[in-house]
């Protein structure tokens, strides 16, 4: 009896299978919505608590700041139509076209002083909120000194908003395209409470997209086109479903027979395969990676010579094409390319000094000897801490062999989770750590602050007077001069460099395949990874 | 029976404490902060956040509120899906997981009954061989390895069956049979071995010379005692299917709560970690207890107290 049914239940499971499969097949290939796969869940939808790439990747499209990041490290008008700001580089005035919400609501200047304020606020616990420090009182808010009606930002009428900065910042109109200074209505907050933001319909849109379908912890949501956005006449899809896929090689299978659009290339191999393809694209990320020395707890690291000669060790072009293999770029200098140009020329072209990061084993073995004398040894044992992904070991075998060959160098090189690295990089407990910066925002500053003497990402401690002063300048007496400025970051580059405080190795970059009907996404290296407000949809190319 | 429940009952809530109790000490030693964008923030900002989530209290502070909330069905929200409550997070995951797991031991256990029975019947011949290979195959190969084998041909070179994701019923096959060989092959063997015995009892003897059918034998005196020993370990296969379905479901792409639970380590989310852990924990000893239970029913000859039956 028993067997009898269970076999009366398997046939009728495999005929709904066939039933099904066939149902399943025919979804996909009538969807028309654009179909992208998302490395991790999507975690909120509060810009005020946003801290990972999907969430941010969501809000950008979903909803709409002053300003939007645009091509080239450029900015266009968002909900602010235009902006002036005041000679001494200090007061912002941005004026706001009218535009609503999804409900309907108009989307006015106090929109953009409660979200502020609401960020800054220590209650908050917002982790970016550290993006608002220029504001007038922003820090001492964070600190509780100052009261939250103090921010330096106010609403003048409906439509006009007036930012109060306490020192010039050059590249704060980089800042308000982010996701902590979207607008935010005070009556929707207040109205979901605690639930504001963990799921799709808790949640207000002034975007070109609203995000459905989100429960708060499951693995797809859609981006549906929002016909209150102002600009909703030039948004020419349905919209994108994202499911959230963390297995490379399911990717590709998906991809391959079109149930994907879009997915992320993991790894030389995957890359390899679409190398000639002109479905590959290799998006620059503003994120160099590199070795800091740690000065202090070794005092080997103090001599020049010593970090040069590591630094000339590395045949960085052989590491990122036959190691890597994943379209990463060989480091040019610490600060990536891809920032903005100024008078013409990138930061790399004014900053470049070819010693910090080429390749000569000759020049590093006699540098090395050199300076084995200077401190009096004939062999010195390092260890090396990196992340255990699988880019991180690769980084430290390559390493360890290249670094072997300078004479009576010993390396021992330890993988440990990303979360161990970081607490052991910031509290002083290594000798060499492999480290990366991701940049916020499309300024050298972003990253140039790092190395500052007190820089609490110092992790090497390594230390210069000039370079101090150099930053210094830079933010403040020279902030509103562009062209004094913009000397300062380059010769704080070109010091960092000839002085090797650190060892840049490779820029990371992200390949991405997409399928040859979809143009139109546009790609940042910095903030919002991606604007997919002028996507177009060409089925007839295949 | 009340007694020993109530005794098995003390201690199921007796192991959750302790196991509650050395996890979120263990995580108290972990490296780092659950903090997500930890590398840019200065260390009054740390700080200010940390209170927020009354991480900068006295780790035995921590740890009483824990339990005490704990007790009260509060696990806390996340800390890596902001104002997310942990129950909501696994309550919402861990019907796929259910589904995949249930579905994996019945399409398993259900084989490897047949595939087992085949083999001690022929026993000597080239099907009990070739039984017996399957079932040392299904042992031997990892579930990952299947999936991405399943995966690589049923769906995408034959097409037959979607490649991942959850929305329907096609959805679940491929990870199904991919987690159903472990129990299927571990069963098989079981079977095998037990009725190989059963067989030459005298009790069948006498059957056979009462002169009952072929399939009258096997199916109401054979099988049926062939089974009982499988209780014993359909037990810990369901439990090893849980844990274990963590691979398959990233491959598979399905929305449970295996992937979660690693998600939730690698990203120091204590509250998740805790949940999830008591959640295992309280799985574990239920499906043992039940099988106990079930054991001592179905065979009189088990006593399950050492006096009185």
């Amino acid at each position: 009896m028993k067997i009898k049914s269970a076999i009366m239940a398997g046939a009728v499971s495999v005929s709904s299978l066939c039933l099904l499969s066939a149902c399943g097949n025919k979804q996909q290939s009538s969807s028309k919505l654009v179909q992208w796969q998302q490395p991790t869940n999507l975690t909120t939808l509060d810009a005020s608590k946003a801290t990972d790439n999907v969430s941010f990747g969501t809000l950008n499209n979903s909803n709409e700041g002053l300003l939007m990041a645009a091509k080239n490290n450029t900015v266009k008008p968002g909900v602010a139509k235009s902006y002036q700001v005041s000679p001494d580089g200090k007061t912002y005035t941005f004026n706001l076209r009218h535009s609503k919400w999804s409900n309907g609501k108009p989307v006015t200047a106090n929109n953009f002083v409660y979200a502020w304020q609401r960020t800054v606020n220590p209650k908050t616990a917002s982790q970016y909120s550290y993006l608002f420090d220029h504001i007038k009182n922003a820090s001492q808010i964070g600190e509780n000194k100052a009261s939250l009606s103090s921010l330096g930002v106010k609403a003048d009428g409906n439509y006009k908003l007036i930012v109060s900065l306490t020192k010039p910042q050059s590249y704060f109109k980089y800042l308000v395209a982010m996701a902590p200074f979207y607008p935010q209505s005070k009556e929707t907050v207040n109205k979901y409470g605690q639930s504001y933001g963990t799921n799709s319909d808790d949640m207000l849109y002034n975007g070109p997209f609203k995000v459905t379908g989100w429960t708060g912890t499951n693995d797809s949501w859609k981006l549906i086109k929002n016909n209150n956005y102002w600009n909703a006449k030039n948004i020419k899809f349905n919209g994108v479903k994202f499911n959230v896929q963390k297995d490379s090689n399911t990717d590709l299978n998906q991809y391959s027979t079109g149930a994907l659009d879009l997915t992320n290339l993991v790894g030389k191999q995957q890359v390899g395969e679409f190398k000639h393809s002109k479905e590959l694209h290799n998006v620059d990320m503003a994120a160099p990676f590199y070795i800091e020395m740690n000065q202090k707890n070794n005092s080997v690291f103090k001599n020049i010579n010593i970090r040069k000669a590591i630094s000339l060790a590395i045949d960085r072009d052989q590491f990122t094409k036959s190691t890597l293999g994943d379209g990463s770029k060989p480091a040019q200098g610490y600060v990536s390319p891809g920032m903005p140009k100024h008078n013409g020329k990138t930061f790399i072209q004014d900053a470049g000094t070819k010693t910090g990061v080429s390749y000569n084993l000759n020049d590093a073995k006699k540098l090395w000897n050199k300076g084995l004398k200077e401190i009096g040894k004939s062999s010195v044992n390092i260890s090396l801490l990196a992340d255990d992904t699988d880019n991180g070991k690769s980084t430290t075998e390559f390493l360890q062999t290249s670094l072997e060959k300078l004479p009576g160098l010993n390396v021992s090189s330890q993988n440990v989770p990303s979360k161990s690295k970081l607490t052991r990089a910031q509290s002083g407990d290594f000798d060499m750590v492999i480290n990366s910066w991701v940049a916020d925002f499309p300024d050298p500053i972003s990253f140039l602050s790092l190395f500052t003497s007190n820089g609490t990402y110092n992790n090497g401690k390594w230390s210069n007077a000039k370079y101090d002063s150099l930053i210094n300048k830079a933010e403040g007496t020279d902030a509103n001069n562009s062209n004094k400025r913009w000397n300062d970051l380059v010769n704080a580059e070109k010091t960092l460099m000839s002085e090797q405080g650190i060892i840049p190795i490779y820029y990371q970059v992200r390949p991405i395949a997409i399928k040859p009907r979809i143009s139109g996404v546009q790609f940042f290296p910095t903030g919002s990874p991606y604007d997919l407000r002028n996507i177009r949809i060409n089925n007839n190319q295949h | 029976m009340v007694r020993y429940l109530a005794k098995r009952i003390f201690y199921l809530i007796l192991t959750l404490f302790i196991v509650t109790t050395v996890t979120f000490f263990l995580m108290k030693i972990m490296p780092g902060t659950p903090l997500t964008n930890e590398a840019k923030l200065s260390p009054s900002e740390r700080n200010m956040v940390l209170q927020q989530y009354g991480l900068n209290k006295p780790v035995w502070q921590q740890y009483i509120s824990y339990i005490v909330n704990a007790v009260h069905g509060n696990f806390g929200t996340s800390f890596q899906f902001s104002d997310q409550q942990v129950s909501y997070l696994i309550s919402s995951r861990v019907g796929p997981s259910l589904l995949l797991g249930l579905q994996a031991i019945i399409v398993g256990v259900l084989a490897g009954i047949v595939v087992g029975s085949l083999g001690a019947i022929k026993k000597g011949t080239w099907v009990d061989t070739t039984t017996t290979i399957v079932s040392i195959l299904g042992i031997s190969i990892p579930s990952f390895v299947l999936s991405i084998l399943l995966q690589y041909f049923v769906a995408l070179k034959w097409g037959w069956l979607p490649i991942a994701g959850w929305s329907g019923f096609a959805y679940t096959i491929l990870p199904t049979l991919a987690l159903a060989a472990m129990p299927f092959a571990e069963s098989a063997r079981f079977v095998r071995t037990e009725m190989v015995d059963v067989l030459s009892a005298d009790y069948i003897e006498l059957a056979r010379a009462k002169g009952l059918s072929k399939f009258g034998i096997i199916y109401h005196h054979a099988l049926r005692n062939s089974l009982i020993p499988l209780v014993t370990i359909v037990g810990p296969l369901a439990v090893n299917i849980m844990t274990g379905s963590l691979v398959v479901e990233n491959i598979f792409a399905i929305p449970g709560i295996g992937e979660q639970f690693v998600n939730s380590v690698v990203t120091n989310d204590y509250p998740t970690i805790m949940g999830l852990t008591i959640m295992y924990c309280f799985m574990l000893c239920v499906v043992l207890l039940i099988t106990d239970i079930i054991y001592g029913l179905i065979d009189p000859r088990i006593r399950i107290t050492g006096k009185r039956g």
